[in-house]
């Protein structure tokens, strides 16, 4: 019994060292009071938590997915299980009408209504969250896009924020002649999009949503003028490698990059590196290229915070869910991110964005999604792929544009 | 003696070669944020900054919280392969199991698979039966990640091991167990230690499995929480700290590196037994 | 009399071997035969696969994208073969025996130490236009410093192996270390004392004597050269514009950016047949050789 026996020490060597190790499981989160909460972001949602145990008594448990992609195949496998989350964050979007499709979110159209009835959020942010007339999700943040400018630079060479587009060229004109470079860009996924989406709404915003809809070919005329503009302002020296892998902060703290296109969030990240609003850096909305367009487009990014239908803290998910939308709540988040508060009844934490959200209330600016969650995802990729690529190896677009375009037609034909 | 010399010569400059791209990540992360610059990446850091970094890693992140469940991961799931590795090893070799190199390929092709398309049906099952986000769970699954590779590994090692020694035994009227643990496993202390340090050092830095089938504090390793410092929208830590953090959590795996350096100094001759 | 003596140990060796068989098939083939199903299916993750038969793979073959990958990664196969094997047994050879050499191979070893975010920003401190590596041409007035390391194809794809190199040497130096050690003394002190030296020493005693160690190394570096991704991920995303894209990345690109599973799970599947093939026609004839039952029964 040779066998027998040595199996069995084997056996028990094996079981001993899982029971050694069980010791320390860790227990589930979902019986202690605590809403388990898992994102994508890197944001500071500890802190927040502690607002909101402070308010309404419920503590976040946050588990951080520094991986997108790994992150929303997690959540999609989630749901066929008994861990789909109370709180997640998602995006808007193609994203979301994917998991409405399967009924897998929970409706959060009583609490839009009641904030929309409060003046809590703006009726175009809602838009954003509707799909089939239903509500799903809620707002964590809700970010315009707006030009950051670096404020030292531009005293230095005697510039002041552009308001039109002309002007802006000038201004980058002037900054090319000194040696700085105008406009920070990228390429890859996500950045590549950037230029691409600044110069196609700005030229005219229903070419911009009818890619997204598959109304407009990119191979069509206008979308080819599009890309010589990018083109012109390529040749003239106005953008940063794409190839350099120093982020845009960096450049902007070293002053060899004037201005960068990005969303609110951004301001936390430029003070990581030491600059300070109002003093170094400020804020402007990036004009219109054609300057016969009615409104001025500006881009917006929302991060929602969703609850699973089958989740077994779905009630205390919408609840954390409503408070995140109160005036108190943005207040916080605001002060703790340093971002644009979408709550009119809440302040920006810094001057430069006040004056910013006063400016957007105006109706002259025109609110659109941007192309990171407007494009359906193959569609995307396959733009990234190929701006990336021009962005590399600047010459005639049309080969690029080709290229999404094949892309996008397989994709309509399916869809 | 000139081919000796020659021999340290080339190891040396080959070595220093080798360490330059460590030089840019210590220097770098002696620095400051704002002291960072991409156009000067070879200029040293300083001490001062080193020190703040590697504070505001110990006080501003979570990556210190998940040190100690990673050391239990990184030491009992490859113990664990390094026993089931050795054992198909020496049932094919030594013992000559039937059909040894099919059930050896069997084994062999649990490497051959992508892991990245494997997390998720792994992570249907786990939820299923329970071993979602436990530390039983990410031992055993990091444990026979880590199998084949040690299989293979302690495969060819017996297969170099002369015949005799098996059959020496085997008139002393030994049991198979006996002879795995008296004699096998001590004639192999050097290829064992081999597996056992790469497979913990893989343990150490695996990001997908963790990020996929963890998710309370007690059972996350550490490389998820280093990851989610770096951010593309916001928030995220400062980048010279993130790269602080990424070193730091690199020290228990260079120090296992060094000090089990000594067990390859010397050869095994394998004639004693 | 070794066969003899063997059988009778055939229970006793199932008892050794099961446990490994059986958790490998449990956790490391089970998703395979998911994935098998799901390349049959579409199915973006949710609801439920739709049965669509050879639809993915027909597509994937019409993907233009899909040649150059498959051409990158033999380019990652060979070149991992060249460099960081051949190098890690040139490192292994050397410090073998020589005072203080474990000492010597530590710098070879830190990098595999290293975290996957020190790794990545390693590379793209090196790697990156007007980086490191630019910065130091330039310094020494050597050419090369307006190189676009990961912007050109095919440098960015030997750039990128260099880079797997720098991390993967040591293991391949210390994987061949334990061979070398496990080498007999007496023949190699016999064909010293027949005047063998230098090179003739290591072409006909010592390299046939590591082939255990080599058929790991070369066997375990042909699997993962296949499945390169890692470092392709974070240093050019496959692109720009999928020009050093890898099967690996196609596979990860269909899967989760456009959450095509079944056609991301026909790509896998496509890659671990030729892997399976590559590892099948290797090994087979090294462990074949390898094998002292056979040996025997050949002789």
């Amino acid at each position: 019994m040779r066998f027998s026996r040595s199996a069995a020490t084997a056996a028990v060597l094996v079981l001993g060292a899982a029971a050694l190790s069980g010791c320390s499981t860790g227990g589930s989160a979902a019986d202690s009071g605590e809403l388990v909460f898992i994102t994508d972001k890197t944001w500071d949602f500890d802190s927040f938590s502690k607002e909101s145990k402070k308010d309404i008594d419920i503590a976040l448990k946050t588990s951080a997915y520094a991986d997108q992609e790994a992150f929303q195949a997690f959540v999609k496998q989630s749901f066929r299980t008994n861990k789909s989350p109370g709180l997640f964050t998602w995006h808007t979007g193609g994203q979301l009408e994917e998991l409405v499709a399967e009924d897998l979110v929970a409706p959060t159209t009583d609490i839009w209504t009641e904030a929309v009835e409060n003046g809590d959020v703006a009726e175009s942010v809602r838009d954003l969250y509707t799909v089939d007339g239903e509500q799903y999700c809620t707002p964590i943040s809700v970010d315009d896009w707006v030009m950051y400018y670096d404020k030292r630079t531009f005293e230095e060479y005697g510039l002041t924020a552009p308001t039109t587009w002309d002007e802006l060229m000038a201004v980058s004109d002037t900054l090319v002649d000194n040696g700085v470079t105008p406009f920070w860009n990228a390429g890859g996924n996500p950045w590549a999009f950037v230029w691409f989406q600044i110069l196609a709404a700005g030229t005219d915003l229903d070419l911009y949503t009818g890619l997204t809809t598959g109304d407009v070919k990119f191979t069509d005329p206008e979308v080819v003028e599009v890309m010589n503009i990018w083109l012109d302002m390529k040749e003239k020296g106005y953008f940063t490698d794409p190839g350099s892998k120093v982020a845009a902060e960096t450049q902007m703290k070293d002053q060899e990059v004037a201005m960068i296109p990005f969303g609110t969030w951004y301001a936390s990240t430029l003070t990581t590196v030491g600059l300070e609003s109002g003093t170094d850096w400020g804020v402007f909305p990036i004009p219109n290229v054609n300057p016969e367009q009615e409104t001025t487009p500006v881009a917006i990014e929302t991060a929602p915070a969703c609850t699973a239908e089958n989740s077994p803290q779905k009630e205390v998910g919408l609840e954390y869910a409503e408070w995140w939308m109160s005036s108190e709540a943005q207040t916080a988040w605001s002060e703790q991110e340093g971002n644009l508060p979408y709550n009119p009844n809440a302040e920006a934490s810094t001057e430069e964005f006040q004056a910013i959200a006063t400016e957007f209330a105006d109706p002259s600016y025109e609110f659109y999604l941007r192309w990171y969650e407007a494009a359906p995802a193959p569609i995307l990729t396959a733009s990234l792929d190929q701006f990336t690529g021009f962005m590399t190896n600047p010459g005639d677009p049309t080969p690029y544009l080709e290229g999404i375009q094949q892309v996008a037609d397989e994709y309509w034909a399916g869809n | 003696m000139i081919s000796r010399i020659l021999r340290y010569v080339v190891l040396g400059a080959l070595g220093i070669l080798w360490l330059l791209p460590i030089y840019l990540l210590l220097a770098n992360a002696s620095k400051l944020t704002s002291e960072y610059s991409g156009s000067e990446l070879w200029s040293p850091g300083n001490l001062p900054a080193l020190l703040s970094n590697i504070g505001e890693v110990f006080s501003t992140t979570d990556v210190p919280s998940g040190l100690g469940v990673t050391f239990l991961y990184a030491t009992i799931a490859p113990f664990i392969a390094v026993i089931l590795g050795a054992g198909v090893g020496f049932a094919v070799i030594v013992l000559k199991v039937k059909r040894g190199f099919f059930w050896f390929f069997v084994i062999f092709c649990g490497t051959v698979f992508p892991l990245q398309i494997m997390v998720i049906p792994l992570f249907a099952a786990y939820s299923q039966v329970g071993l979602f986000d436990t530390f039983v769970g990410m031992t055993f699954v990091y444990a026979v990640v880590c199998t084949p590779f040690s299989a293979f590994v302690m495969r060819n090692f017996f297969a170099g091991i002369a015949e005799t020694v098996f059959e020496a035994a085997v008139v002393d009227g030994a049991s198979a167990w006996r002879i795995f643990t008296r004699i096998y496993l001590p004639m192999s202390r050097s290829a064992l230690v081999v597996v056992f340090i790469l497979q913990a050092t893989w343990v150490w830095n695996d990001l997908l499995l963790a990020l996929v089938l963890t998710q309370s504090a007690a059972t996350r390793p550490v490389m998820p929480l280093l990851a989610a410092l770096q951010s593309t929208e916001g928030g995220g830590s400062a980048y010279t700290v993130v790269l602080t953090a990424a070193l730091i959590v690199s020290i228990p795996t260079a120090l296992l590196f060094m000090f089990t350096q000594r067990v390859f100094q010397r050869g095994l001759s394998l004639g004693q037994y | 009399m070794s066969r003899r003596s063997s059988t009778n140990y055939q229970r006793a060796a199932w008892g050794f071997l099961a446990p490994g068989v059986a958790a490998v098939v449990l956790v490391l083939h089970l998703p395979v035969v998911y994935t098998v199903y799901l390349s049959f299916t579409d199915f973006n993750g949710l609801g439920d696969p739709d049965f669509v038969g050879l639809d993915n793979y027909v597509r994937m073959f019409r993907d233009p994208a899909v040649l150059t990958s498959i051409v990158n990664t033999l380019l990652w196969v060979v070149g991992t073969l060249v460099v960081p094997v051949g190098l890690g047994l040139v490192v292994a050879y050397l410090a073998f025996g020589l005072p203080g050499g474990a000492w010597l191979r530590v710098p070879f070893l830190v990098p595999y130490a290293l975290s996957g975010v020190a790794v990545g920003v390693v590379f793209s401190f090196v790697l990156q236009n007007g980086g490191a590596l630019s910065q130091a041409l330039e310094w020494l007035h050597l050419p090369g410093s307006e190189l676009r390391w990961l912007q050109d194809a095919p440098l960015n794809t030997f750039a990128m192996i260099i880079a797997s190199a720098w991390q993967g040497v040591g293991v391949n130096a210390l994987l061949f270390t334990v061979g070398l050690q496990s080498i007999p003394k007496e023949p190699l002190e016999a064909a010293k004392v027949d005047g063998a030296v230098g090179w003739r020493l290591f072409r006909h005693m010592i390299w046939p004597l590591l082939r255990p160690s080599t058929t790991i190394v070369v066997g375990l570096s042909i699997v993962n050269s296949l499945k390169t991704f890692d470092i392709v991920q974070s240093m050019t995303q496959g692109g720009p514009n999928r020009v050093s894209e890898t099967l690996g990345v196609t596979m990860y690109r269909n899967t989760f950016l456009n959450s095509e599973y079944g056609l991301g799970a026909a790509v896998a599947l496509f890659l671990t047949v030729i892997t399976l093939a590559a590892s099948i026609i290797y090994l087979r004839r090294q462990l074949a050789i390898g094998d002292p039952v056979k040996k025997a029964v050949r002789q």
